[in-house]
Order: C-alpha cells, then sequence, then structure tokens
C-alpha cells in the first residue's frame, strides 16, 4: 500500500526542492484532549504549502504549532517534532523569540498596532529586536512596503495611523511587518477572510511574488484560493473523535485532480466541508 | 398538523394557517405599539423626577456661589470675621493650594503603582493576583473615612509626622488606589488578544509587548480611571478631615499643616458668622468647576484618542 503510494506520487519531496520545515507526528492538544494529529508532512523552500479542510479539522492549530503560539495558551501542549532547517523549534537550540523573527505570521483579522502610524507598525519587528539605527529602519520600512505592493500608496502618508488604512491594505501592511524581520517562513492564517475580493486577489497575487523569498504556508477556507495559488496542500479532516488529522498530502494539483484518498476528492469536489 | 412536513394536507388548511398567523402577529404589535408609547412616557417622567434635584442643585449652587467670586476670592487668606467686620471671610487661597498638593502628591503615588498593580493583575493568573483583586474590590466601596482614620494612626500618630499635606495625600492616594488598580486591569484586559499575538509573533518578549503594544492601546481606559481617581479625591473630606489640620497659610511642603476646599466647606458650614455660613457656595463652585474641568478635559483627550484609532 504504502509502496503504491509513493509510485503515484506525481512529485516527490526531492523534485520539490530543499526543505525550509519539517512536520513529524505533530499532534496539538489542549487539556489532554487532541485538536489535531498524525502530522507528518515537509514544507519546501519557496513554495506556497496550503492547509485546506473543513472548520474543526485543526487547520489554525496546526500552523500555530510552528511558530510556538501555542506557547501562550495554558494547557496546550504540541507533541511530535518539528523542525526548522533541521532544527527542532520545541526542544533545540533555537530560542522562541529567535524562532518567530525567522518564522513570521499574518493573521486571519488585520491586526496592526492601532496606536502606532504605518512606519512604526513596519518597523516594530526590528525594533522589538533591538534594531534602533534610524537609516537602516528607514530602508527596511520601504523595502518592506514595497515587497508587500503597499508602498506606493502609502510613501507620502508612513506617520499617519495603521488604523486610517482600509481592510485590505491594513492586511498588506501586517504583511509588510512580518516581511520586514526577513523570516524564512511566512504563516498566513486565512489572510483573505476578512477581505473583498479585490483585496483578496492583491493579496493572492503578492504571495505568488513573495514565494521567491519567503516560504509560504497558508490556512485557507478557500479551495479556490488553494488551487490558484499554492504548489504543495495539506488536507486535513476531523476524526470521528473530533480530533483533526491529516489525510493526504501531496502537490496541490495531485490533490486536486487525482487524490489518493476519497475523502480528499469528496471535500476539493464539494460534496461536504 | 402533527406532522408538519405533510404534503398530502390540503390547500386551505394552509391558507386558514397564515391568515391566523397574520391575525396575531397584528394583534401583538398593535400591543406592543401601546405598550412602547406607555414605556416612552414613563421613561419621559423618570428622567423629569431624576432632573430635578440636580437641576436645583445646580440652580443653588451658581445663584449662591458667584456673588462670592472675585478675584480676591482667589489670591487671599481666609480671615475671621469681626464685630466691626462682619463680612470679612477672605479667600480661599490656601484651600486651594491645599487641594492641589493634597491631589498632586496623592497622585505621584497611586498613579504609577495603581497602573502597575493594574497591569499585573491583567497579565497573570497568580494567587497573589487573584488576592490584590480581592482586596482592592473590596477597598474601592471601603468608607472614606477608613482611610483617614488609617492614615491618622499610621501617619500623624505612629510615624510622628503630625498634621500634614503628606499624611491627606497619603490617605488620598489610598482612595485613589482601587479605582485606578481596578480601571487598569479592566482597560488591559479589554486590549484584544490579536494585538498581542501580533507582538509575539514578530520576535517581541513578552514584557516588551505588555509595555510597546498593550500599554499604550490601553492608555485611553487607563487615563479615565485615573481622572475619574482624581477627580475623587480632589473633592473628598472625609479622608483629609482628620490628617491635614486645617492650616491657615499657603504652603506647598509637604510636611505643613494644610487646608482644602472640601474641608473649608465643612468647616465654614458650622460657622456662626452667616458671611462664612455664605462663602461655603463659593468654595462648592469652584470646587465643582475644578472637578468638572478635570473630567472634561479627560473625556475630550480621550475621544481624540478614539478618533484617531478609528
Amino acid at each position: 500500500m504504502t509502496e503504491i503510494k509513493t509510485e503515484v506520487q506525481s512529485s516527490s519531496p526531492a523534485e520539490r526542492g530543499p526543505i525550509a520545515m519539517q512536520l513529524h507526528d505533530v499532534a496539538v492538544s489542549f487539556h489532554g484532549r487532541v485538536a489535531v494529529r498524525d502530522c507528518t508532512f515537509d514544507v519546501a523552500k519557496n513554495r506556497v504549502t496550503s492547509l485546506i479542510g473543513p472548520s474543526g479539522s485543526g487547520k489554525t492549530t496546526l500552523l500555530r504549532a510552528l511558530n510556538r503560539l501555542h506557547d501562550l495558551t495554558p494547557g496546550a501542549k504540541v507533541s511530535g517534532k518539528i523542525t526548522l532547517e533541521g532544527t527542532d523549534i520545541y526542544r533545540g537550540n533555537l530560542t522562541v523569540t529567535e524562532l518567530r523573527t525567522r518564522v513570521g505570521m499574518v493573521f486571519q483579522r488585520p491586526n496592526p498596532f492601532p496606536t502606532m502610524s504605518i512606519y512604526d507598525n513596519v518597523v516594530s519587528g526590528l525594533r522589538f529586536n533591538g534594531v534602533k539605527k534610524k537609516s537602516l529602519l528607514d530602508e527596511s520600512a520601504e523595502a518592506s512596503l514595497r515587497s508587500a505592493a503597499l508602498w506606493d500608496s502609502v510613501s507620502s502618508r508612513l506617520k499617519v495611523a495603521a488604523s486610517n488604512l482600509s481592510g485590505g491594505e491594513q492586511q498588506r501592511l501586517c504583511i509588510a511587518r512580518a516581511l520586514a524581520l526577513d523570516p524564512e517562513v511566512l504563516l498566513m492564517d486565512e489572510p483573505t477572510s476578512a477581505l473583498d475580493p479585490i483585496a483578496t486577489l492583491h493579496i493572492e497575487e503578492l504571495m505568488k511574488d513573495l514565494k521567491s523569498r519567503v516560504t509560504v504556508i497558508i490556512v485557507t477556507h478557500n479551495m479556490q484560493q488553494a488551487a490558484r495559488i499554492s504548489d504543495d496542500c495539506a488536507f486535513l479532516l476531523m476524526g470521528e473523535d473530533r480530533a483533526g488529522e491529516l489525510i493526504e498530502f501531496d502537490t496541490t494539483e495531485k490533490i486536486f485532480n487525482n487524490p489518493d484518498d476519497s475523502r480528499t476528492l469528496d471535500y476539493t469536489l464539494g460534496r461536504f466541508g | 398538523m402533527s406532522n408538519l412536513i405533510d404534503l398530502e394536507e390540503p390547500k386551505d388548511t394552509g391558507h386558514d394557517m397564515r391568515a391566523e398567523i397574520r391575525r396575531t402577529s397584528e394583534r401583538v404589535r398593535a400591543r406592543r405599539v401601546a405598550t412602547s408609547r406607555i414605556m416612552v412616557v414613563l421613561c419621559s417622567v423618570a428622567l423629569l423626577v431624576a432632573a430635578v434635584p440636580l437641576v436645583l442643585l445646580m440652580y443653588q449652587l451658581f445663584k449662591q456661589g458667584l456673588g462670592q467670586i472675585n478675584w480676591k476670592f482667589f489670591t487671599t487668606l481666609p480671615t475671621t470675621p469681626t464685630l466691626i467686620d462682619p463680612t470679612g471671610t477672605g479667600g480661599i487661597s490656601n484651600d486651594i493650594i491645599g487641594t492641589i498638593a493634597l491631589t498632586v502628591y496623592a497622585s505621584i503615588v497611586a498613579i504609577p503603582l495603581g497602573v502597575l498593580v493594574g497591569v499585573y493583575l491583567a497579565e497573570t493568573d497568580s494567587k497573589l493576583a487573584t488576592t490584590l483583586r480581592v482586596v482592592s474590590q473590596t477597598m474601592a466601596g471601603a468608607p472614606s473615612i477608613l482611610m483617614g482614620l488609617f492614615a491618622f494612626s499610621l501617619i500623624v500618630h505612629d510615624l510622628n509626622v503630625g498634621f500634614s499635606s503628606i499624611a491627606g495625600a497619603f490617605a488620598l492616594a489610598v482612595l485613589m488606589l482601587p479605582v485606578i488598580i481596578i480601571s487598569t486591569e479592566i482597560a488591559v484586559r479589554n486590549v484584544p488578544l490579536t494585538l498581542r499575538e501580533a507582538g509575539l509573533a514578530l520576535g517581541a518578549k513578552s514584557h516588551k509587548v505588555s509595555l510597546g503594544i498593550v500599554l499604550p492601546s490601553a492608555l485611553t481606559g487607563i487615563v479615565t480611571g485615573v481622572i475619574l481617581a482624581i477627580s475623587r479625591a480632589v473633592g473628598e473630606t472625609a479622608p483629609v478631615l482628620l490628617v491635614i489640620g486645617g492650616g491657615y497659610t499657603n504652603s506647598w511642603k509637604p510636611f505643613d499643616p494644610v487646608s482644602s476646599m472640601p474641608l473649608a466647606i465643612f468647616e465654614n458650614a458650622k460657622s456662626e458668622w452667616p458671611s462664612q455660613r455664605a462663602q461655603v457656595w463659593g468654595i462648592a463652585l469652584v470646587l465643582v468647576i475644578f472637578v468638572f474641568i478635570l473630567s472634561l478635559t479627560a473625556r475630550i483627550w480621550a475621544s481624540r484618542k478614539q478618533q484617531v484609532r478609528n
């Protein structure tokens, strides 16, 4: 069974290039209750990996394990092994703050810091990590805003409060804020679910551009979005005991056209979820 | 009727049902409109009844108080009327200075301490935090004369400091603390978790997130609480009654006895001289305007901040 699977896979890890993050038998539980489990897959560098599945399948929970955001939640426990460039992020020689500068995150709702200006928002990550030199901050702010396709519309009003921007612009600001730290991996938790279709399109185009410099892992509810923008795709589903589990991981092309598991096919065809 | 999805049900029953639903809803709507009108009338009457004492108070305050106020009222010390000069009540400069001194000294201690404790309560869930919360909630409801008694026995008597503005400031600080602690905790807790997460996801250490993101975001709420506490302290008589000594000099020194506007009202109201009893309204008016300006400033400031954010 396993052998056949390997044979059918349209692209082996080797074909997908070097690995950014590796998940081995990852499970997350809250107060002993398993929320997601059995997650084993490799995230290839400079590709977009999407996590799809119906509500409750543990996509967001899994994503938040990748930058140790569960550390804050009392009773949360992450088991299994997650590595970043070969270093175990939970047990390895890597502080949680360093990890988070290397693995950035964009949240479901745009969350710019309301008391800060656009400029201060973009450089906030650098400042938190001790960068004070003005010229360096200026340079990084411009580069990050350009990468997030926001520079042209905000360059003349950098000192304006970030809350004056539209929802789509705020989300791009959050992307710029994450990019300012020059992360290797960018986690995106349904980054367009709070945005209108035009803003969504902008963000999607942005993601395609970004992957040349950063590995993107995105959680999405929107299957068309996963099909449009991702190269690899992990399909999660809630099991009998209400715990999410990984059903299938492969290239997006295979997941959407010729998946191994019938449940994957049913989901991508919209038969449930 | 027992089976709602019975497709065999004849059509006219459905018709009857719809007509009955319409009749019932019309009847209920008519009743609700009537109830609504009665409630509006009741609410308006209640508003008028509640407004009467307030309006009367303000009327009395301005009618009796305005005449008392002139430049000398603010700049001179009080004098005791004599038979030769029965209207010679002097000014209240010492009371104004005393009130400001007491409030400033109390604020210097209570604001930073209260804000820090409030942040601590909001950010941790330790046993100590729970205890502190219960203590401050209890203290917030404690009668204010208790603070005065405490300050008297500890500062004036045990530490032998004597009647002084520092003793009064201590009592007021104890009074202000719970108000500041509670409002700070609420303001900090109201900062959305998503902002905190955004900071942490940028690799910020948690104390940097608290200071750099959470505290500035909660600032409006904290300042509102602080102003509320100050306004309360400015107008309190009971805590300072026993400890400030009612000084008749213009002194900013913390170890001098001072007077305050509420205390002057308390003392003058008991006077045998009609002129001193009348002066009470002038002092009250100044005090009310003082508190009004404070809270107005806070409100304007808070709404400006809010606008910037929206």
